[in-house]
């Protein structure tokens, strides 16, 4: 049993797609998800009315925003690992925060519109100290956020709405600009900047070794503390955007709005192919996963489905789309692992 | 030797990963009683066939086969069920949980439902017992080191009885006298019938273990021979594919500059008065025996960890203990002993694995510059012959030999002007080796200093300048220039107080 022939080619130069395991998934998952939606946009555009509507599209656009400003961010707070479950309560109370500084505060606007910001960035960074310095874990820090805000909101307000003097600004943000609903025009550009943070900054990629490996992350040089404070601190600005153009959108600022948002987002992210374990994601995945999601809630609500029941439907379809995305990784794994 | 001693077989195994062929044609068979060796190159393929037959992995084409049956479509429990028990080149235990726990993972002795802790305690002694070997059943595994950690490992698998035991590379983290136990381990295992596979690239080692050796080369089988009679140079030939270079005499030259790190009287749960220093333009080595203090001496000078009491000084200046990043700033560099818990961030490329370090050099205004990671990942990748697909390839997929060589590759990126190398060549083949050896030596060329631990004492004898012996947490010894030579490193590595 002895041969000495020659030895097969040299890895360097064999085949091109060589060893992209986890692209190769997540681009069938994301092809996944585009069939998925085209299906639902062919079901939906039979069977509900008004569903290809160019007002219903642009409302489509609008919802797509509540979800996806804060879906970018929560993308890269999942890869490194970590998850912000406050998001919900914090655009509510922003927006609750914008109401009371104009109104009963009678701090100027613009001001006040600056103060939203810093509070909700100053929370998030506080949420993300407490997961660096001390170790408490992001779920538990973040559960103390989510029951504090809304309880502050809800305090704050006598769980009532409190109005908002209307003026141009809050109209621009509620309104559209060139026929596109301005929300969504926000979420876009928002999408473009971590499309590029995550990908071409030293701190993108750095988030994605921390959730890969935050030891090796560490001793390779990584400030894994500074990082994970400013994973946070953009969870926490984004959903005080969010407040500002909720608060805008109703006219007032309502403590008991945006229930449940935190899940929307987290599962849009997670349809999207990022790993609750970390180290894995894709953007471009969110975005798709925020269209699904959007896409499922607006066509409940035009079939006239029962709204308690939608909460049902919804629950099975998120958990059903993550389910494929899995096997579909298991099946690529098993074939090339 | 009649078929039915055959315990495990390959036939015509094959086996692709994506853009590589791990496993091509192979045929393969181990009998009762015997030991086996398998050589090879980084990447030859190795762990792939030792993954085939303990179902971990499963064959493009060809068969597997346990004690007879066909492993196609078999998980590992059920391979585990045949009587193949493996130790994996990564380590695979539960840090959080006590040795005792660990090697009864799964399976837990009960009775009554509730888990027997009073078996699983002496279980456990008697497993680490009968390896030899002295550690703490209660402690936690991750509060043991590499070392430990393997012979928990190993004593995990002697202890499942089984009929085939796989050891892939089980002692590249244990010095002399670990080994000796191991190899005692096997060979008695052996004598009771049990066939046994062995990955290693330490040759004096497998002279001491195996009856045959089985060459792989690229994922072919070249020759399967017995070790005995084959001399050392047939042998890494055979692996290399082309006759190994000679090894020139390495000159040693202590360096006469002034210390650019040293440190005095560190005090910590390892490290008991221990000074150190360490000059530009030399290979420090660091021996000593397992639990000397050799990790916990980089830890604290790179400031990982922050001594009780004590002194560092960088360059002459006294620094904080305990300031990791601001060290790293001012030039420091460390490479971690356990690559994979604390070196490796599999799910992404080697290269960006590589310009990790220091991801300035390769942007520009703030922004990362493919172009550039490409080209110094690349430049890297051929300087230290790492053998990936392709350079985004992620780094988990690489044999261990060559995420080893991203990792050291790290630190070159860096540009680092002290370079603490813990266990650099652990899981290294002999010529990769020799190239991380040459590095180094270009490193203290070039006027930086290198800080090299091992527990291989031959290597330490082999490459360094000076070298300096610990014990107890304590310098013992030094010795500089001719003064080393092997036996006498050995016997003060292991010398008693
Ligand atoms: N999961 C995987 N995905 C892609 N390629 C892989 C995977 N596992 C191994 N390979 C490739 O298969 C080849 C053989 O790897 P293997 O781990 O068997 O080598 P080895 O002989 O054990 O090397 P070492 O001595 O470094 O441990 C290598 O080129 C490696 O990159
Ligand atoms: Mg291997």
């Amino acid at each position: 049993m002895s041969t000495t022939t020659p030895t097969g080619p040299p890895a360097a130069k064999a085949d091109a797609r060589g060893g992209r395991l986890g692209r190769n998934t997540q681009r069938l998952n994301e092809i996944g998800l585009i069939g998925a939606i085209v299906v639902l946009f062919v079901v939906l555009s039979a069977t509900a009315p008004g569903f290809l509507s160019v007002t219903n599209q642009l409302a489509i656009l609008r919802d797509a925003a509540t979800i996806g400003v804060v879906a970018w961010a929560m993308t890269l707070v999942i890869v490194a690992g970590e998850i912000d479950i406050s998001i919900g309560p914090a655009v509510a109370f922003s927006s609750v925060l914008l109401a009371k500084a104009t109104g009963e505060w009678h701090i100027p606007f613009a001001l006040a519109v600056l103060v939203c910001l810093a509070v909700g960035l100053l929370l998030g960074a506080g949420a993300g100290f407490l997961r660096a310095r001390w170790g408490i874990p992001s779920f538990v820090a973040t559960l103390g956020l989510w029951s504090a805000l809304r309880g502050l909101a809800q305090y704050m307000t006598d769980g009532l709405p409190v109005p908002l003097d209307a003026n141009g600004f809050l109209d621009v943000l509620a309104g559209s600009i060139l026929g596109i609903p301005t929300p969504a025009i926000i979420m876009a550009v928002v999408f473009v900047v971590f499309l590029f943070v995550a990908n071409r900054t030293a701190y993108g990629r750095s988030v994605f070794a921390v959730g890969g490996n935050a030891e090796a992350a560490r001793l390779a040089g990584i400030n894994v503390s500074r990082i994970r404070v400013i994973l946070f601190a953009t969870t926490g600005l984004l959903a005080a955007v969010s407040g500002l153009l909720l608060a805008a959108r109703l006219g007032s600022g309502n403590g008991g709005a945006s229930v449940g948002l935190e899940f929307d987002v987290i599962a849009a992210v997670v349809i999207g192919g990022t790993s609750l374990a970390g180290g894995k994601g894709s953007l471009l995945g969110t975005l798709l996963g925020v269209a699904f999601i959007t896409v499922i809630g607006n066509g409940l609500v035009l079939l006239g489905v029962n709204a308690f029941f939608q909460d049902v439907v919804r629950g099975v379809i998120i958990v059903g789309a993550v389910l494929i995305n899995v096997l579909l990784s298991k099946r690529n794994g098993a074939r090339s692992a | 030797m009649s078929n039915t001693d055959v315990v495990a077989e390959v036939r015509a195994g094959t086996k692709r990963y994506p853009g590589v062929t791990a496993l091509s044609d192979v045929d393969f068979a181990v009998r009762r009683g015997e030991v086996r060796a398998l050589l090879g190159k980084n990447g030859a393929g190795k762990s792939t066939l030792i993954k085939v037959l303990s179902g971990a992995e499963h064959l493009d084409s060809g068969e597997a086969l346990v004690r007879g049956t066909s492993l196609a479509g078999l998980g590992t429990r059920d391979v585990a069920a045949l009587g193949v028990a493996t130790v994996y080149q990564e380590l695979s235990l539960v840090p959080e949980m006590t040795v005792a726990e660990n090697l009864f993972l799964g399976a837990w002795p009960r009775s009554r439902g509730a888990l027997d802790l009073r078996r699983m305690r002496a279980g456990a002694k008697e497993a680490m017992a009968r390896i030899g070997v002295d550690i703490d059943v209660d402690s936690p595994v991750g509060a043991l080191g590499s070392a430990g950690q393997q012979l928990v490992e190993i004593a995990r698998a002697v202890a499942q009885r089984p009929t085939l035991l796989i050891l892939d590379e089980p002692t590249s983290s244990l010095a002399a006298a670990e080994v000796r136990q191991v190899i005692d381990v096997v060979r008695t295992v052996a004598e009771q019938g049990v066939a046994v596979i062995y990955v290693s690239h330490r040759m004096d080692e497998i002279r001491q273990v195996a009856d045959t050796a089985t060459v792989v080369r690229d994922g072919r089988i070249v020759e399967t021979l017995p070790v005995r009679t084959a001399s050392t140079h047939e042998i890494v030939a055979m692996m290399l594919g082309t006759a190994p270079e000679a090894v020139a005499a390495r000159t040693r030259r202590p360096s006469a500059e002034p210390p650019v790190l040293s440190a005095r009287a560190l005090v910590s749960d390892r490290l008991n008065g221990l000074d150190i220093d360490v000059r530009p333009g030399e290979i420090l080595g660091i021996a000593g025996v397992l639990g000397s203090g050799r990790t916990e001496t980089l830890r604290a000078l790179v400031g990982l960890d922050r001594p009780a009491s004590g002194e560092i000084r960088l360059r002459g200046e006294a620094v904080r203990p305990g300031a990791f990043a601001a060290m790293l700033a001012r030039g420091l560099g460390m490479t971690p002993e356990n690559r994979r818990r604390e070196g490796i961030v599999p799910l992404m490329g080697v290269d960006e694995n590589i310009v990790i370090s220091d991801l300035r050099k390769v942007s520009r205004s703030g922004v990362l510059d493919r172009r550039a990671i490409r080209q110094a990942a690349r430049a890297l990748i051929d300087r230290l012959a790492i053998k990936t697909a392709r350079p985004g390839t992620p780094i988990g997929t690489l044999s261990g030999g060559n995420q080893q060589k991203a990792v050291l590759a790290r630190w070159l990126h860096a540009g680092s002007d002290v370079l603490l190398l813990d266990e650099p060549t652990r899981g290294v083949d002999v010529e990769a080796k020799r190239q991380i050896y040459d590095q180094m030596r270009l490193l203290a060329d070039d006027g930086r200093a290198v800080v090299f631990v091992s527990s291989e004492v031959e290597e330490l004898a082999d490459v360094c300048d000076r070298i300096v012996v610990l014990r107890g947490g304590r310098a013992v010894a030094e010795l500089s220039g001719d003064e080393i030579e092997l036996n006498r490193v050995m016997a003060l590595a292991i010398a008693e107080e």
